[in-house]
């Protein structure tokens, strides 16, 4: 017990890590992931190709090839990111593709009676949007954007190869200099406590979101 | 249809030369100045390791980076007033992060290969070491020809790998003919308690490391080895003046026996050379 002690301090600074990489991806991406969704939408065949393009990419490569190509890749043409930026780049660009489809399967289950009646009540498309769409779309798709939230939380020891130390790392050199498993399984208890948490938060937001049921 | 097939047949094409206008920027790149002046200038230089690479280089409880090549890195740079930052970088990715400037020396247990002097410049030698072949003590496996049809594991991308490979007869002789690539050394030694694997090869200091934390009675290290070999310092090619100066700084700590004496805190034993 004493010695799970002794690993405490680089734990934490890890999870901090974690957790940073998290909430950054998650902030930047669900939004942008609507986007990703209306143009994904758009009668534009430009910027339909577009996005289709985009999400095929995204979803057709491995996370860890593009986080690889950002950071090491892209400074060969000029474009140079530190490494923190660069994960968030790779996270964001590669999960806004997943949550602009999950966004997408959303939206196109909203019944058309919605849109006309939204019209006949004189709401702008805008507002139609964001006001009548939007809302049921998210209601249905909690779910699916729970699931994703939570590999979002695992896949972020994928930062290992950009040389950011987070938590699975902090855990893989304890386990080297002290030749042990334990730390390792000290890591999968913080991932369970994380993953209890964003389950039980996406819990309260199903039921709040439960409304005229 | 046929519309849809040309896209993407158009689009593969672009990938494929975007691939090869890569690659050649990337040979330009490495043909730049002496970054020596540079570093100067800064204050600091940038050296990648590995911090999961006990005792060489890595983290004690309090996180911070610790280690025989640590202590070694810091008293050259002293001796040329530098601080020293120490990145931790991806072992399987350290050349790249060389050459592309995100750290200006690998100083990591890092063993001179030819493969390796092709991409980076070494210093000099300055710890000798040996591939050895681990067991577990009461394995059947007593020399190198013992280890026909047996499973051997070695660290991804390290010399061990390299080392091996030297000698295709026995290799080829292995379980399937193939060398089973592992994250970590650990890993290795985990496998090989767990009795999946019959034999690790690996670098001997790091070897003797994991031994001496795990139980010397539970292994055993062969006499035949795989060749003896040397760490040294990798640079950038062009950095010329750097390497002059690192050479300079570890010379002098040969003569005064501030190397010695680092060498007795990590190994018990004066082994720089």
């Amino acid at each position: 017990m004493n010695y799970v002690g002794t690993l405490m301090y680089s734990m934490l600074v890890g999870l901090a890590t974690t957790i940073e990489i998290f909430l950054l991806t998650l902030v930047l991406s669900i939004p942008l992931g609507i986007v990703v969704a209306l143009a994904r939408l758009s009668k534009i065949q430009f910027i339909n190709l577009t996005a289709q393009f985009y999400i095929w990419i995204m979803r057709g490569t491995p996370l860890l090839l593009q986080l690889i190509f950002i950071f090491f890749g892209l400074p060969l043409i000029g474009l140079t990111f530190d490494r923190l930026t660069a994960a968030i780049l790779a996270f964001v660009l590669n999960y806004c593709a997943y949550f602009g489809e999950i966004f997408r399967s959303g939206i196109q289950s909203i019944d058309n009676a919605q849109y006309e009646a939204a019209e006949v009540l004189g709401l702008t498309p805008v507002k139609t949007f964001l006001r009548i769409i939007l809302p049921q779309a998210i209601k249905r798709i909690l779910p699916a954007i729970s699931n994703e939230v939570i590999t979002l939380i695992k896949d972020t020891s994928l930062v290992y190869v950009v040389g950011i130390g987070e938590l699975l790392r902090a855990g893989k050199i304890a386990s080297n200099r002290d030749a042990t498993l334990l730390p390792l399984f000290v890591v999968g208890l913080f991932y369970l406590i994380l993953t209890a948490v964003l389950t039980k938060t996406f819990k309260g937001f199903e039921e709040k979101f439960s409304y005229y049921r | 249809m046929k519309n849809k097939f040309r896209i993407l047949i158009t689009l593969i094409a672009t990938f494929i030369l975007a691939a090869f206008i890569l690659s050649g920027c990337s040979a330009k790149s490495a043909n730049s100045k002496d970054g020596y002046s540079e570093i100067k200038d800064k204050g600091f230089i940038v050296v990648g390791l590995d911090d999961t690479f006990a005792p060489m280089g890595f983290r004690d409880e309090k996180g911070e980076v610790v280690g025989f090549d640590v202590d070694l890195a810091k008293e050259v740079f002293k001796r040329n007033n530098l601080e020293v930052k120490f990145q931790p970088i991806d072992w399987s990715m350290k050349e790249t992060e060389l050459n592309t400037g995100n750290i200006d020396a690998i100083w990591n247990g890092y063993t001179i290969t030819d493969e390796r002097k092709e991409k980076v410049a070494f210093t000099n030698p300055y710890l000798e070491n040996r591939q050895v072949i681990i067991t577990l003590a009461n394995s059947s496996i007593k020399s190198k020809k013992d280890l026909k049809d047996k499973i051997v594991a070695a660290q991804n991308e390290s010399s061990s790998v390299d080392a091996m490979n030297k000698e295709p007869e026995v290799v080829s002789s292995l379980k399937n003919g193939e060398i089973i690539v592992l994250d970590t050394n650990n890993e290795a030694f985990m496998d090989l308690e767990a009795g999946r694997i019959d034999a690790v090869v690996a670098d001997e200091i790091l070897a003797r490391y994991y031994i001496s934390q795990r139980g010397v009675e539970k292994y055993a290290v062969l006499e035949d080895d795989f060749g003896k070999e040397e760490y040294g310092i990798g640079i950038r090619k062009t950095d010329k003046e750097l390497l002059a100066a690192i050479e300079k700084a570890l010379d002098e700590m040969r003569k005064d026996g501030t190397a010695a004496e680092i060498s007795k805190k990590w190994f018990g034993d004066n082994i720089i050379r």
